[in-house]
């Protein structure tokens, strides 16, 4: 573990993540749920229910675990390594933080269907390409009717429940939204980590009061949390990830022989692995200061889009030199790199990819800087 | 001192030595990265740390240090890189007394570690040769037995601030027919021996700080001996803890990238987004090397030394100080192209100077090419197995 260290939860709950995900998680688990239909394989989820990940950070009324933020960080963190395409991220961090927000009966009720594992549960926020951080929505909520288009909707299959953020005249709301109601046109897309994402149209879908579960700046609070959690899980989820790779990687190398050597023996190979290391020591520690600072209650620092920044940039830079070093195998779906490659592909664009986070970063920094001068 | 430094709570030790820093640091010496303390000027800062009780922080009180924990030894450089404090070498207390504390002798220590804590002695590190770069072990200049005395004869190079040091410690071959690090032996010597000769070399910073060093017949009491006869190799190992931890940091990067925001902001290029970008990825690494660079000192003061990240980091952080001085160029125009300081936005700046005083880090305390093939065999187990 080096300079990594785990204290007593987080050692137990990462032994109990590798040894479920050892038995079951990986390639083979991928490959699976790439080729159904729904890109979600419900016996895992319920499985991931009665481990306590589902409801990890849900309260203990809900059938929650009511754990801090650091064990989900060391589940997503093997779920990354184990390149788990189930919705840990935007079901039990995400719209778990929303529900655990909210005092509303029907967010208990759907925070204990996901916490049990009968669920997962989407947010539909996002309305443009390569939005980070809180939006102004202009989907609205109208006499309780629903209007707009939510775009990049995650985790989309038949047993998801919907989380809709949208604007009821000045206020934000966070509502809970049957999928399958009338004037509700949903467009699939098959992603690159094998799940199935949405855009929605809502045609004046009809919303029940009760169905507003956050409103106002408490609705706005709990999102600011919920994605910034959501992108610092997601990060971990990378380095996961990328280390993973960088260990399959390294086996390759090892019993690959061309010229009378090991390729893990050839220098030029060697300082591109230590490179690549270096990078996956960078987004571990980038992340995990991210997750301080955001524990401290900063939600958009610096240092989280530092974070996402460096995991997503890790993630296809390791995805590119996996390929390279396994030479034409490297190229074919048959080899498992690809699977990691392309999970990356997914996890490093989705809320926000490395570039624009970067220059999130840099324009945090600046407005700090002028605060301070 | 009289009273335990250690026994202050964290803040409020680093509020003491941020206001003596504050109150007793020359002004003329907060010229970051460009400037050195050397000579006079290195003896009286450890002059005026020692009589204020601030010298030798690492250092165990027994031998007339501070004996501070590791997270206030991290501290006092924090805040040192705060206030824009020099570089300082320091290779008597840094380098040296830790090797005399493990391997000295009492009469050694004795002798050698007061002068250092008072800024009376300043030492230099006589290792590398012509042909004993990157691979030291390989090192010729040699030292025979006559009576008490050795004699000492060949060539020291990069010899760091040698022509101002009072005195030397130099690792010698003292049998050459055995593998190469067995025979080797650390010795010292006082620079005014008769048979030693320093000549400064002019770098590309344009500074004479590099020596080389010759030995011509140069004899040394038996007694200048650390450690056993043959044993140098490891003796010269013998570090104290917050020195390579102190290498990771980003400090040079963070006070180059300072200078870069001056001219950006200065020079108006808010709207260059492909500068901006290149901005914005100089500014990630270096937030991100020092999150790595604290998560792993917490985990040393913890006990945890993770050897293959403090050589990561020295890597890391020498490629970023350069890459931070490569930008500083690109953005800086024409004025990026004389040979003396520069007003560039109003500011006074040396751009040259920065760019080549980065060149080098690369390549001393261990090339980082030499780096690593040492951490690949950390990670990757040694070539072909």
């Amino acid at each position: 573990m080096g300079w990594r260290t785990d204290d007593e939860l987080q050692q137990m709950l990462r032994e109990s993540a590798l040894h479920v995900l050892g038995a079951e998680g990986g390639p083979a688990h991928f490959r699976a749920v790439r080729a159904s239909e729904g890109g979600f394989d419900p016996a895992t989820w319920a499985q991931m229910g009665e481990l306590g990940w589902a409801g990890i950070l849900l309260p203990e009324a809900a059938g929650g675990s009511e754990l801090a933020f650091e064990g989900a960080l060391t589940l997503a963190e093997e779920l990354g390594r184990a390149i788990a395409p189930e919705p840990f991220v935007s079901s039990a961090v995400i719209a778990a933080t929303l529900l655990a927000a909210s005092q509303v009966p029907a967010a208990l009720e759907l925070a204990r269907s996901l916490a049990s594992g009968v669920c997962s549960v989407t947010l539909a926020w996002q309305e443009q390409r390569a939005t980070i951080g809180l939006p102004t929505f202009t989907v609205q909520l109208d006499n309780g009717l629903l209007r707009g288009a939510k775009r990049y909707v995650p985790a989309w299959h038949d047993q998801t429940a919907l989380l809709v953020a949208a604007r009821d005249g000045a206020d934000t709301v966070v509502v809970i939204v049957d999928a399958a109601a009338p004037g509700l046109v949903a467009t699939p897309h098959r992603l690159t980590d094998g799940t199935i994402g949405a855009d929605i149209d809502f045609q004046g879908v009809a919303v029940n009061k009760d169905a507003v579960i956050l409103r106002g700046a408490g609705a706005d609070a709990a999102l600011d949390l919920a994605l910034a959690r959501g992108t610092v899980a997601l990060s971990a989820q990378l380095e996961g990830l990328a280390s993973a790779l960088w260990h399959r990687t390294l086996d390759y190398m090892r019993q690959r022989s061309q010229f009378g050597s090991n390729l893990s023996d050839f220098q030029a190979l060697r300082h591109r692995m230590v490179d690549l290391f270096s990078e996956i020591e960078l987004s571990g520690a980038s992340w995990r200061r991210a997750a301080k600072n955001l524990a401290g209650g900063a939600t958009w620092s610096p240092t989280l889009h530092a974070a996402k920044a460096r995991c997503s940039q890790v993630a296809q830079d390791m995805g590119r030199w996996a390929i390279q070093y396994h030479g034409a195998f490297g190229y074919t779906d048959e080899a498992d790199v690809g699977l990691y490659v392309h999970t990356a592909l997914r996890w490093s664009t989705w809320l926000g990819n490395a570039t624009s986070h970067r220059r999130k970063a840099l324009e945090a920094h600046r407005r700090e800087r002028d605060l301070n001068v | 001192m009289s009273e335990d430094l250690n026994l202050l709570p964290h803040d409020e030790f680093r509020s003491r030595w941020r206001a003596w820093l504050e109150a007793n640091y020359p002004d003329e010496w907060r010229v970051p990265i460009i400037y050195r303390l050397m000579g006079d000027d290195e003896r009286r800062w450890h002059r005026m740390t020692y009589e204020a009780g601030w010298r030798a922080p690492a250092w165990p009180k027994e031998y007339g240090g501070l004996g501070l924990s590791l997270e206030k030894q991290l501290i006092v450089h924090q805040e040192m890189e705060r206030h824009k404090c020099a570089r300082v070498l320091d290779s008597g207390a840094l380098l040296l007394a830790p090797v005399l504390m493990k391997y000295g002798t009492q009469e050694q220590r004795d002798r050698y570690l007061g002068p250092i804590l008072r800024g009376e002695d300043l030492w230099c590190q006589g290792y590398s040769e012509p042909n004993a770069g990157s691979d030291l072990a390989s090192l010729r200049t040699s030292a025979s037995i006559e009576g008490d005395e050795f004699v000492i004869n060949g060539q020291k190079i990069w010899t760091t601030l040698a022509a101002c040091a009072d005195r030397i410690f130099v690792l010698v071959r003292t049998n050459k027919d055995v593998k190469k690090q067995a025979g080797i032996s650390f010795v010292l010597a006082d620079m005014d021996t008769p048979g030693l000769a320093v000549r400064p070399i002019m770098n590309l910073a344009g500074e004479d700080e590099l020596c080389e060093i010759f030995f011509d017949n140069v004899r040394v009491p038996r007694e200048n001996l650390v450690g056993e006869l043959n044993q140098g190799w490891t003796v010269a190992k013998a570090l104290l803890g917050d020195e390579r931890i102190a290498n990771g940091a980003p400090t040079l990067s963070r006070q180059a990238f300072e200078v870069l925001e001056q001219l950006v902001d200065g020079i108006a290029l808010g709207d260059d987004q492909g500068q901006a970008d290149r901005v914005a990825q100089l500014y990630c690494d270096i937030e991100d090397l020092a999150a790595l660079h604290s998560q792993v000192a917490d985990a040393a003061i913890r006990g945890e030394i993770d050897n293959a990240a403090l050589s990561l980091m020295k890597v890391l952080a020498t490629e970023l100080f350069q890459r931070v001085s490569d930008e500083l160029l690109r953005v800086a125009g024409e004025d990026a192209g004389f040979h003396e300081p520069v007003g560039v936005v109003g500011v006074e700046l040396d751009l040259r100077k920065i760019y080549m005083i980065a060149r080098p880090s690369t390549i001393y305390a261990g090339a980082n090419e030499v780096q690593r093939n040492i951490v690949a065999g950390m990670l990757m187990g040694p070539v072909g197995k």
